[in-house]
């Protein structure tokens, strides 16, 4: 029992070790990477062991070390709050991250910031660390504004290019929105129930605690990019890879959805604002994956899959079921994350070309990333007993056997098979078949950084789930027995998706390609989303506010009404009437002459 | 009107004068305005604190509130007149027309 806050203390403060040693000769050092990926890996392999305590021991711990500052009858400490959800997802994101910084040491080799780029990848991971452990919402709003601040920086890495620039300031605006969410849910916390330890909010019986809920939610759609504040997620692949793979598809965006789950006692008794997740969950997650059909950029794809499964994590707390959706996010960071790093392997061996309607024929020539992109692929469409099957396979049939939404749960599973879809189209389009790139000799997966890298997530992405939820503490009660027609519904669309996608594929290898339908177009444009609100609200915001505040209450009211019209006025009125000729001295002259006379003249006080 | 006053009385009279009989500028006029004021105000004032009048002792403040509105309308009329024309000779003021 000691070993566990100790050992948690000193994985966080081990984090911190190669941030302090900026300032010294180590960071102008070559092998600062190395460094790096050194740290996070012993930080992992340090943090298992509170992790295997807290599996054996089944007891929640709280860290609380430094008293901060007590404003009137609020006190804020330093807190750490190992719980359940903290104490799995602290070895599962450190493990993902080691992975990641192994892989960005081959791909940002040619980098002269690299050192650069890994600090930025190490205070994004402190931040989310932070964020993960906190046990007032202080902490976690520090947190949650560090991960959103690393993300700008990480985005828009490459500045020189506008549209990176763009779409860092699109996502700093969109959490932005999520984060006033976060600031309502924590203003009503504190003038409520007087405090921002979750401790004491969970304690407290409060019936109506709509609000809150409703600005936790805003935060979660703003974070994790659910439908109203999503576009921010498909741009942000302007980053480099590594960036995606570690913010935008394991680390980062589920934050969102971790609030949500650390927030579950409260919102276990409030009907409405589940539904509101539910229903918010189910239309991104199909509105996505629609999205998903139709592009062409590979990273753009595995970003829509991302918002996909994020929409289904929302489903799954819509349906009161906070469990499963934080082993899904579990299970999720591990397939995502090698997706992404193989579409990185494939994009730097063809000379960073990311159409995929310029790939193909990579099945022969990058052997070991086609199997880890295949494998990514078939955990997250939820193939029986990989990885993605112990958490999506769950959530499905919890959802089914639930007394829910029955058309919330009609698009989970529409999507779902879009799901399977999609990845066919990304196997196919971009392993199968002939090459359709320009020969070129860059073809190389042989380095040990980036197949080391891959191959403990491939790992993770098959055994993962099995280790994970057969040692995990059970918490909720399964349900065991479902008819049959439930029971293989999930894996039935998910084969629909697979046969249907493939057929498509092959037949219209041959065919000519006619104008676009509408559906396709409405698929292509992301749902006219972003055009619509990028440009429409903007416009109208600013010419409205143009026209109240400048043209009619600087121009109309304070120039023209009193003042202009009233000089207008005198001077026309003075032209037409006056005669006058200006002679100032004279009449200066006569009222002088004429008030001196008359002092002299008429005495009266006689 | 007691003989002591008679100081201040030369005073606006050499103003008032002042401000009647100029040469060419403008600008004469306008100080001899303020000379006006500034005698006004001691006048006032003396004669409020000689004669305990407390209930008065608002009146001078007022009485330079006053003077400053219209010091500020006369400058601006100067730098209007001189905007058009240049300087702000008295001669130039035949035109009825800014």
């Amino acid at each position: 029992m000691n070993l566990l806050t100790s050992s948690v203390l000193v994985t966080l403060l081990m984090l911190t070790f190669p941030i302090m040693m900026t300032s010294t000769t180590m960071y102008a050092n070559k092998s600062y990477p190395q460094y790096v990926k050194t740290a996070t890996s012993y930080a992992f392999m340090i943090s298992l062991i509170p992790t295997m305590m807290f599996l054996h021991l089944g007891q929640d711990t709280m860290i609380s070390n430094w008293h901060w500052i007590t404003i009137q009858t609020m006190k804020l400490s330093l807190s750490f709050k190992l719980d359940y959800f903290s104490m799995i997802f602290m070895p599962v994101a450190l493990f993902v991250t080691w992975s990641i910084m192994e892989f960005s040491m081959w791909y940002m080799h040619s980098d002269p910031n690299i050192n650069r780029f890994f600090k930025y990848l190490l205070l994004f991971l402190i931040t989310m660390m932070i964020l993960v452990t906190a046990n007032n919402m202080f902490q976690l709003f520090i947190g949650w504004e560090g991960v959103g601040i690393m993300s700008f920086l990480l985005i828009g890495w490459w500045y020189g290019r506008t549209d990176a620039n763009t779409a860092a300031l699109q996502a700093i605006l969109y959490n932005r929105i999520g984060d006033v969410g976060l600031i309502l849910a924590m203003a009503w916390f504190l003038m409520n129930l007087n405090t921002w330890d979750l401790q004491q909010i969970f304690m407290t019986n409060n019936e109506n605690l709509t609000i809150p809920l409703a600005g936790l939610l805003l935060a979660a759609t703003g974070k994790s990019a659910q439908f109203g504040l999503h576009p921010w997620l498909p741009s942000a692949m302007e980053g480099p890879t590594p960036v995606s793979a570690l913010l935008h598809s394991s680390t980062m965006v589920v934050a969102g959805v971790f609030l949500l789950i650390r927030f579950h006692p409260l919102m276990e008794y409030n009907k409405t604002i589940q539904t509101i997740t539910l229903c918010l969950g189910a239309i991104t997650t199909l509105f996505t994956t629609i999205c998903a059909l139709t592009q062409n950029d590979i990273k753009k794809i595995v970003a829509f899959s991302t918002s996909s499964q994020l929409g289904l994590m929302m489903v799954t707390i819509g349906i009161n079921q906070p469990y499963l959706a934080f082993l899904h996010i579990c299970t999720h960071a591990f397939f995502k994350a090698m997706l992404f790093m193989c579409s990185g392997s494939i994009i730097h061996s063809l000379n960073d070309e990311q159409d995929i309607r310029k790939m193909g024929g990579l099945f022969k020539a990058l052997p070991f990333t086609t199997t880890s992109l295949i494998v990514g692929s078939l955990a997250l469409t939820g193939m029986p007993f990989l990885t993605g099957f112990y958490s999506k396979d769950l959530i499905i049939e919890t959802a089914n056997t639930s007394c829910t939404n029955a058309w919330a749960l009609l698009l989970t599973l529409v999507a779902t098979s879009m799901t399977a879809a999609y990845s066919t189209r990304i196997m196919f389009f971009a392993l199968l078949g002939q090459p359709r790139f320009n020969p070129i000799i860059t073809i190389n997966e042989n380095n040990p950084l980036l197949i080391n890298s891959i191959k403990r997530l491939l790992f993770g992405s098959i055994f993962a789930g099995f280790l994970i939820s057969h040692n995990l503490t059970p918490t909720t009660t399964p349900q065991m027995t479902m008819p049959h027609y439930l029971k293989m519904m999930a894996i039935a669309v998910t084969i629909l998706g697979f046969i249907l996608a493939l057929e498509l594929n092959l037949t219209m290898q041959s065919l000519k390609f006619k104008y676009p339908t509408n559906l396709f177009k409405f698929s292509s444009m992301l749902g006219y989303f972003p055009t619509i609100i990028h440009r429409l609200m903007t416009k109208t915001n600013l010419l409205m506010s143009q026209k109240s505040a400048s043209t009619l209450l600087d121009m109309i009211w304070l120039e023209k009404i009193l003042p202009k019209s009233i000089s207008h006025f005198q001077m026309k009125s003075s032209m037409i009437i006056s005669s006058q000729k200006g002679l100032i001295k004279l009449y200066f002259m006569s009222f002088m002459l004429t008030l001196a006379l008359s002092l002299l003249t008429l005495n009266f006080h006689e | 009107m007691s003989v002591v006053y008679i100081n201040i009385f030369l005073a606006f009279t050499l103003s008032f004068m002042g401000l009647l009989i100029y040469r060419s500028h403008l600008m004469s006029s306008l100080l001899c305005l303020e000379g006006m004021m500034l005698s006004l105000f001691i006048m006032m004032t003396v004669t409020i604190l000689a004669n305990h009048f407390t209930l008065a002792s608002m009146t001078p403040i007022i009485l330079l509130v006053f003077a400053a509105c219209e010091a500020a309308l006369g400058l601006s009329l100067l730098v209007m007149i001189s905007s058009t024309y240049g300087t702000d000779y008295v001669q130039n003021l035949n035109l009825l027309q800014c």
